[in-house]
């Protein structure tokens, strides 16, 4: 007998990708911390893209429909999927969700992980891209501390860098510990609160 | 995840018209966030009062491996230690060229084999 329970998901996640990729759709999976500003580089993006994209965004939380409202007031479809108690977003949740969107019309969509940096590295949905946001609020050993999700990530955004200073954490040491672990992924330094460095990731992200 | 593998063991097992399920192997990759400690915990929980009950549970680490595109490197990881980092830090580094590498092993939970009574 030889069964692979992780493999269950990946496959899963396969049918995911075809299944966007068969109807035109780009799916990119936010990751990060709890209060890293995972919502707000969403909204920001959202923002910026909207005018030349068709978006949905996917909202992977506990209980609560807070961060999906936030999304859903800058006009575009937005699903909450609830995990109840569960840490992280899993393929067969992204099958349910996409049920609820009619993806011929779509160009973008994104789909906000559960506040997390473990569980979800493990958990692949199907997505083209996979970002991971950190927040220099969160200290400075957040990558060492962390590899295996930074491995998974296509770009990486380095959040509230505005406050880089009064939390003592050096920004470009963080940059320099994402680039050891990953040497292929994109870091950009952002304030999502502003809007500084959101350009960059749409670019990093192929928009 | 345990409860997968409980339920997995149970279905071949009741396929099989096994009695009792003596020993499940399982493979286990480090570079899965799976706490083993937790894993037995649970499956010890979970398996009381099924024909599991009571069943040994050998579990098999699996390194992670990786493999280059450039040089065929095939094996471990490159660590990088700098003493700024508290404990070595793994990298998609290719030990030998330095090319990014992809991770081919060690990211596994398999259930490689049961043994039950007929």
């Amino acid at each position: 007998m030889s069964e692979d329970l992780l493999e269950a998901n990946r496959n899963l996640a396969e049918e995911n990708r075809r299944f966007l990729q068969k109807n035109g759709v780009r799916a990119i999976d936010v990751m990060g911390a709890i209060g890293s500003g995972k919502t707000s580089l969403i909204e920001k993006l959202v923002q910026q893209l909207k005018s030349n994209y068709e978006i949905a965004v996917f909202k992977g939380d506990l209980t609560t429909t807070i961060d999906a409202e936030l999304i859903a007031r800058h006009g575009v479809k937005t699903v909450a999927i609830n995990t109840g108690k569960e840490c992280h977003l899993d393929a067969n949740l992204v099958k349910k969700a996409l049920l609820k969107l009619e993806l011929k019309k779509l160009d973008v969509l994104f789909i906000e992980n559960v506040g997390n940096l473990i569980c979800p590295a493990e958990f692949p949905l199907g997505s083209d891209k996979r970002v991971v946001v950190i927040s220099v609020t969160e200290g400075p050993y957040m990558v060492i501390k962390h590899p295996f999700i930074f491995m998974e990530a296509d770009v990486v955004a380095i959040n509230k860098v505005d406050l880089a200073k009064a939390m003592g954490v050096d920004v470009e040491q963080l940059e320099k510990d994402v680039k050891t672990v990953n040497p292929k992924t994109m870091v950009v330094a952002t304030n999502c609160r502003t809007g500084k460095g959101v350009d960059d990731v749409a670019k990093a992200l192929g928009f | 995840m345990t409860s997968q593998i409980v339920q997995s063991v149970l279905a071949e097992a009741e396929k099989r018209g096994a009695k009792k399920v003596t020993e499940v192997h399982l493979v286990v990759g480090k570079l899965t966030f799976l706490g083993l400690e937790q894993v037995r915990f649970a499956y010890e929980a979970l398996t009381k009062g099924t024909i599991m009950e009571g069943s040994k549970l050998i579990i098999v680490e699996q390194e992670g491996i990786v493999k280059c595109g450039h040089c065929d490197y095939e094996g471990g990881f490159k660590y990088v230690d700098d003493p700024l980092y508290h404990v070595p830090v793994p990298t998609l580094k290719c030990p030998k060229c330095g090319n990014v590498v992809s991770i081919v092993a060690g990211k596994e939970c398999t259930i490689k084999s049961i043994k039950m009574m007929v």
